[in-house]
C-alpha cells in the first residue's frame, strides 16, 4: 500500500518538471553519430579455429593408412624371403646332420646285432640281425633295447 | 644282461657306449653347436656342395645307414674343413655372428650387422659368396637389403 502511493507521488512530481522545462528556452544538443561514423556492426559468426578441416584430416588418415599398406607389402615379400633364407640354411646342414646321425645309427645297430649274435650263438640257424618281412629295403629298428 | 625298455617311457638314457667296429675309418665328429651351424651354413653349402649332393644322392638311393657312411665321412671331413679355415681366417666375425645369432633366437635378420662383416670377410679370404637359391631374380637378396622392413628393436 505504501509502495503505491510513494510510486504515484514520483510519477507527478517528474510531470512537473518537464511541464516546468518546456516554459523555458534551454541549450540542446543534438545526438550525432560519432566521428568517423558508427563502426560496422559485426553480424558474422566469430568462431576460434577449430582445427584442420574435415578433408584435410581424411587426406591425412587415407595418407597414413596408405603408407602403412605399403610397408605391410614390403614386409610381406621380406618375410617370405627370411623364411627362404632361413629354409636354406637348414638344408645346407640336413648332409651333415645326417651323416653323423647315421654313422651314431650304424654304430648302434652293430652293437645290437652283436649283441643278438652272443645271445643267440646256441640256437641253430639263427641269423642275427635279419628282418622279419621279406622285403630287402630298409627299416629302422622297431624297438630298442636300452642298456 | 639286459631288458627290453620302451624308449618313449624310460628313464634312462638311451646309451649304447660300444665303439664303432674298426673296419670303419674314423672321422672326428664335427661337434659345433647350433648357433656356428647356422652362422656358417651358407659357407658350407657353397663349399661343400659336391660332397652334399653326393651324399644326397646316395641317401636316395638307399636309405640304410650303412650305405652311405664312406660318402658321409666325406661331408663331414669337408664341413670340419671348411670350419678350420673360418676359424683361421675370419675368427673374429664368426664369433661375433655366431654369438649374436645365440643372443637372438636365432634369426638371421636380427644380426645383419656382423653378418655382412663375416659374408666380407670369407669373400675376401676364402672366395665364399652367400647366395640364397630361388631368390627372385633381379632384386637385392635379403640379406643385403640397406633398409629391410624386418629389424631388432636397435639396428
Amino acid at each position: 500500500m505504501e509502495y503505491r502511493q510513494l510510486r504515484l507521488r514520483y510519477t507527478l512530481s517528474g510531470l512537473e518538471g518537464i511541464v516546468a522545462s518546456t516554459s523555458m528556452t534551454v541549450q540542446y544538443r543534438q545526438d550525432m553519430p560519432p566521428a568517423g561514423g558508427f563502426e560496422a556492426v559485426k553480424y558474422k559468426r566469430n568462431l576460434p579455429f577449430r582445427g584442420p578441416s574435415g578433408l584435410v584430416i581424411l587426406g591425412g588418415v587415407t595418407a597414413v593408412c596408405a603408407y602403412g599398406f605399403y610397408r605391410l607389402g614390403k614386409g610381406n615379400l621380406e618375410k617370405r624371403e627370411l623364411e627362404r633364407e632361413k629354409t636354406w640354411s637348414r638344408i645346407h646342414l640336413v648332409p651333415l646332420l645326417l651323416a653323423e646321425g647315421d654313422r651314431d645309427a650304424y654304430r648302434r645297430e652293430q652293437a645290437a646285432i652283436a649283441r643278438e649274435k652272443e645271445i643267440m650263438k646256441d640256437v641253430k640257424g639263427w641269423e642275427a640281425g635279419k628282418s622279419v618281412y621279406n622285403n630287402p629295403k630298409y627299416r629302422p629298428a622297431d624297438s630298442i633295447v636300452v642298456l | 644282461m639286459s631288458s627290453y625298455h620302451d624308449p618313449q617311457t624310460s628313464d634312462r638314457p638311451y646309451k649304447d657306449p660300444t665303439p664303432l667296429s674298426g673296419d670303419v675309418p674314423h672321422v672326428k665328429e664335427l661337434g659345433v653347436t647350433s648357433a656356428p651351424l647356422k652362422s656358417a651354413a651358407f659357407f658350407i653349402g657353397a663349399y661343400c656342395k659336391d660332397y652334399n649332393e653326393d651324399f644326397m644322392l646316395c641317401k636316395n638311393e638307399n636309405r640304410d645307414p650303412e650305405h652311405c657312411l664312406k660318402e658321409g665321412r666325406r661331408v663331414t671331413r669337408c664341413a670340419q674343413d671348411l670350419i678350420t679355415k673360418m676359424r683361421e681366417n675370419c675368427l673374429k666375425d664368426f664369433d661375433k655372428h655366431w654369438n649374436c645369432l645365440e643372443l637372438n633366437n636365432q634369426e638371421y635378420y636380427m644380426c645383419r650387422k656382423p653378418e655382412r662383416a663375416l659374408n666380407k670377410c670369407m669373400f675376401e679370404k676364402l672366395g665364399l659368396v652367400k647366395t640364397i637359391p630361388g631368390a627372385p631374380e633381379g632384386q637385392t637378396p635379403v640379406h643385403e637389403l640397406k633398409n629391410p622392413v624386418y629389424t631388432g628393436v636397435q639396428k
